[in-house]
């Protein structure tokens, strides 16, 4: 019996791309289909909003890590 | 779809604003406000003190939390608001009171006299094109006079000047005496409880005798040298005149102040073990009172003259003799560091201050090919008798025929605590038991202060001289050099050098290379240690790399590639075809592939692992590869920039060579590089960012460029341990003969596999290729052949020949 999901198809860095593909390894819950080598993924529409919020977050925290690693 | 592309995009944008951008840009000073962006120069001193200062500490107290907030290109000093001094086009200068540093606009036209002067009394913290900024120090301020300035800063300076000159560390028949002019002084010291104890007791006590006399001084290979060649016998009586008048102030920098203990008569001294020596300077120091070392070298009758001049062909550059005319400031030599870019004539200044003392000298260098380098100089320069200059290194032990002479030696040699053989050991006693006039000590930022310890203190020099391109260690043991030689004497300016033509003018790049995301998964799991590998062995960063060395070699270029990594050196190496050396090359092999790079025209890019970072003079390099590098260390950083700043002969427009760093985009290699830079920042360079190479998606022939190579790739890197991706251990450099050897490690060893006789051989069509060839072993071949081979091949030619001959 077929199933629909709702998609979404974005595009991001290569190394963006690894870190989604990241957390899709948890729980399998972010990707519908990984179209790409490099840049193209499809995701579940509904995961985008979690998914944005997560990204900035950890991005910060990598950032501030190489802030603080840079003062000193 | 527009939305998400944005949720990415922020993420990475908001990365690369956080990156400092490097330098002042151009285009913003010109466009805004004229004065605006620095006219926290021209603030009313007076009125706005208290502002100022509440304002700088408010705002650094909350600097942390607030550094996204404000204007990048401001910061926390946003004082634009504040009005302008109607005179400010005439203040190009501000003085910052709280961390004692002087801000100079650049541009302005009074800027160039500052310059000369702030270079005098303070220490360049940073010269990009438009602002510079300098430090008061107390070492910068030995002879800086006063001017009006704000109180705190005054009290400073006259802490700092009022006791200088009081104390003098005097060599004399090679004992160290501490030498004043003021009894006070030296009833003070000798209660000290750090120095009294040094005091040998032996001695007679306190020391009087006459002081000593100033004499003209003329730095030969100057404007002022020339000019007594000219008038000859002219500037004899003038220079006697000299001798009387003491005050007269002699043509040289600022130097006034020392001059005052010839006044009085006497001096008082007393003597104290050589051991003691840095212990006395170091509390001297603490005190408040620095000890001087000053080499009166005119009125030495002691240790015997060398008769030695610079040949009147030599002429020094104008930076040369102002850096020469700091240590020869009142006559006599005053110890310290000249600081100078890598190819700017640092060995000429060496040359030129051992002319101007014209005593024994003792020339201590990190390789032995760079002694020999400095005796050819020394030949090339100077009328001096090849007799009276030797060389003492593993496999050479001369002495100078005559009472004195030039020595050349390495430090590992004078330092060396192990057992000798015989004859060092006879030289090594030769060398201490005599009195040297001169120490030129080249390099001196690689020594490790121990080591320079055990050579001050073994070696008796009067003077000692400290040559070096880049004055900072990451470990910070760079202010020992401030009690084992002396204050920095001068600095130059590496960007006025580069506009008059003395050094390369150099672009900087650094080339964003973004992982692949096979790549970057890999990275996101690892340790950190392989987390290196990974970034270094980026396709991405690969193809750049072969993109650069494509695009240079066609431009006619002659290209380094530095790597760190010997594994990823390794791997770009044979992947593109190219000649490599590291640690592990034999010294042949070595020699070989640059002779090769100097003068063959086949090969225009070699790789090289750290050995290459020092020392390696290879003046046709024109361009340079970073792939990877020590972490976030800026003295190397420098010294690779080095390696091109040799001035180019090819005088293409602008430009004449390039200077690239790949660095694998979102891994900590961002972090170090923006470390790295920072010195030739502060220098003036400015570092162009650069996140695609033009034309690199139709390049023909590019490696890794199917993912299925890329996958490639990584399992085999995957496959490395972690011990690959270290930093390859270097005890020595390029040139050194005893390398390779003690770190085998790496032999490559034998590998054992079951098969049959006739398949080895054969039998059962297995065919023998070589993949992978190393360039090094093609640059062999060429070589020639055994000379039996060759005597047979001319044999068969001729028979051939006299064949074909008798034929018709």
């Amino acid at each position: 019996m077929p199933r629909a999901v709702r998609g979404l198809l974005i595009e991001c860095d290569p190394s963006i791309k690894s870190m989604i593909l990241k957390y899709d390894e948890e729980r399998h819950d972010y990707i519908v289909e990984d179209l790409d080598d490099e840049h193209h993924l499809v995701i579940k529409e509904s995961q985008l909003q979690g998914l944005k919020a997560r990204l900035d977050q950890d991005l910060d925290e990598k950032i501030m890590q190489l802030d603080e690693s840079e003062s000193e | 779809m527009p939305a998400k592309r944005k949720a990415t995009d922020s993420g990475r944008s908001s990365s690369a604003s956080k990156r400092p951008t490097p330098v002042p840009d151009a285009t913003d000073i010109s466009s805004s406000d004229e004065y605006s962006d620095p006219d926290d120069g021209d603030l009313p001193e007076e009125h706005n003190l208290k502002e100022v200062v509440s304002k700088f500490s408010l705002a650094s107290f909350s600097k942390r939390s607030q550094v996204n907030k404000t204007d990048p290109r401001f910061g926390y000093k946003d004082l634009s608001s504040l009005p302008l001094k109607p005179d400010h086009y005439n203040r190009p200068l501000w003085i910052e009171p709280v961390k004692g540093t002087i801000t100079l606009e650049s541009f302005s036209p009074l800027a160039p006299q500052a310059q000369d002067f702030l270079t005098t009394i303070a220490e360049p913290l940073s010269r990009p094109t438009h602002l510079h900024e300098y430090r008061l120090t107390g070492h910068s301020l030995y002879a800086a006079v006063s001017t009006p300035l704000p109180e705190s800063i005054r009290t400073f300076i006259i802490e700092f000047t009022k006791s200088y000159g009081k104390i003098k560390m005097v060599l004399r028949h090679n004992h160290y005496y501490v030498e004043t002019t003021d009894p006070e002084m030296l009833q003070r010291l000798l209660k000290d409880e750090v120095i009294g104890p040094q005091r040998i007791e032996s001695t007679e006590g306190i020391i009087e005798r006459a002081a000593p006399k100033m004499g003209g001084l003329v730095i030969p290979g100057t404007k002022d040298a020339a000019g007594i060649r000219e008038t000859g016998n002219q500037q004899e009586p003038a220079a006697a005149l000299r001798d009387e008048n003491q005050e007269q102030a002699m043509d040289y920098g600022i130097d006034d102040v020392g001059e005052d203990d010839n006044e009085e008569a006497t001096t008082y001294s007393f003597e104290i073990p050589p051991a003691g020596v840095e212990v006395v300077k170091a509390r001297c120091q603490a005190i408040g009172c620095p000890a001087l070392e000053e080499y009166d070298f005119q009125g030495d009758t002691v240790n015997p003259n060398l008769d030695m001049d610079l040949k009147p062909a030599a002429r020094i550059r104008s930076y040369q003799e102002k850096s020469l005319s700091k240590m020869f400031g009142n006559g006599r030599a005053k110890s310290g560091i000249i600081v100078l870019p890598c190819g700017a004539g640092k060995t000429l200044v060496g040359i030129t201050a051992a002319a101007t003392i014209k005593k024994g000298t003792i020339v201590l260098c990190t390789s032995s090919m760079s002694v020999v380098q400095w005796r050819n100089e020394f030949l090339r320069w100077t009328t001096i008798d090849p007799n009276d200059i030797a060389i003492f290194t593993s496999d050479h032990k001369e002495k100078f025929k005559r009472s004195t002479g030039i020595i050349v030696s390495t430090y590992s040699m004078v330092s060396q605590t192990r057992a000798r053989s015989y004859d060092a050991q006879k030289m090594m006693d030769w060398l201490q038991s005599r009195e040297w006039g001169m120490m030129i000590l080249d390099e001196v930022h690689v020594v490790p202060a121990s080591m320079f310890r055990k050579v001050t203190s073994a070696i008796a020099a009067q003077s000692k001289l400290g040559l070096t391109a880049t004055l900072l260690r990451e470990d910070d043991k760079i202010k020992d050099l401030n009690f084992l030689i002396g204050p920095k004497l001068y600095e130059a300016n590496w960007m006025e050098l580069a506009a008059q033509g003395h050094i390369a003018k150099v672009q900087c790049a650094e080339v964003w290379c973004p992982m692949t995301t096979e790549f970057y998964s890999e990275y996101l799991r690892e340790s950190s240690r392989k987390q290196a590998l990974l970034y270094i062995m980026n396709p991405r960063k690969f193809q750049a790399c072969q993109f650069l060395i494509d695009f240079h070699e066609k431009r006619g270029d002659k290209i380094i590639v530095f790597s760190d990594n010997v594994y990823a050196l390794e791997r770009y190496a044979l992947k593109l075809n190219k000649a490599y050396i590291y640690g592990g090359t034999p010294q042949n092999e070595r020699m070989r592939i640059l002779e090769n790079f100097q003068h063959n025209e086949q090969v225009n890019t070699i790789f090289l692992s750290k050995i290459g970072d020092t020392s390696l003079d290879l003046p046709e390099a024109t361009c340079l590869i970073q792939i990877s590098s020590h972490y976030g260390s800026r003295r190397q950083e420098a010294q690779r920039l080095g390696r091109i700043l040799r001035a180019k002969r090819r005088n293409d427009e602008g430009f004449n060579a390039f200077f690239y760093s790949l660095v694998s985009k979102d891994t900590s290699e961002m972090v170090y590089s923006a470390k790295r830079q920072a010195f030739l920042i502060d220098q003036g360079y400015a570092f162009k960012v650069i996140t695609h190479l033009q034309g690199i998606d139709n390049f023909e022939g590019l490696s890794y460029a199917t993912p299925a190579e890329r996958r490639e790739l990584l399992q085999e890197v995957m496959l490395q341990n972690e011990s690959s991706a270290d930093v390859e251990q270097v005890t020595d450099d390029l040139f050194s003969m005893r390398s390779a050897g003690k770190r085998g490690g790496k032999r490559p060893t034998a590998k054992r596999s079951a098969a049959t006789l006739s398949g080895l051989a054969g039998g059962d069509d297995m065919a023998y290729i070589e993949y992978n060839k190393s360039k090094n072993k093609q640059l062999k071949d060429k070589g020639g052949h055994h000379p039996l081979f060759m005597k047979m091949r001319r044999q068969r030619e001729r028979a051939a020949k006299e064949r074909e001959s008798a034929k018709p």
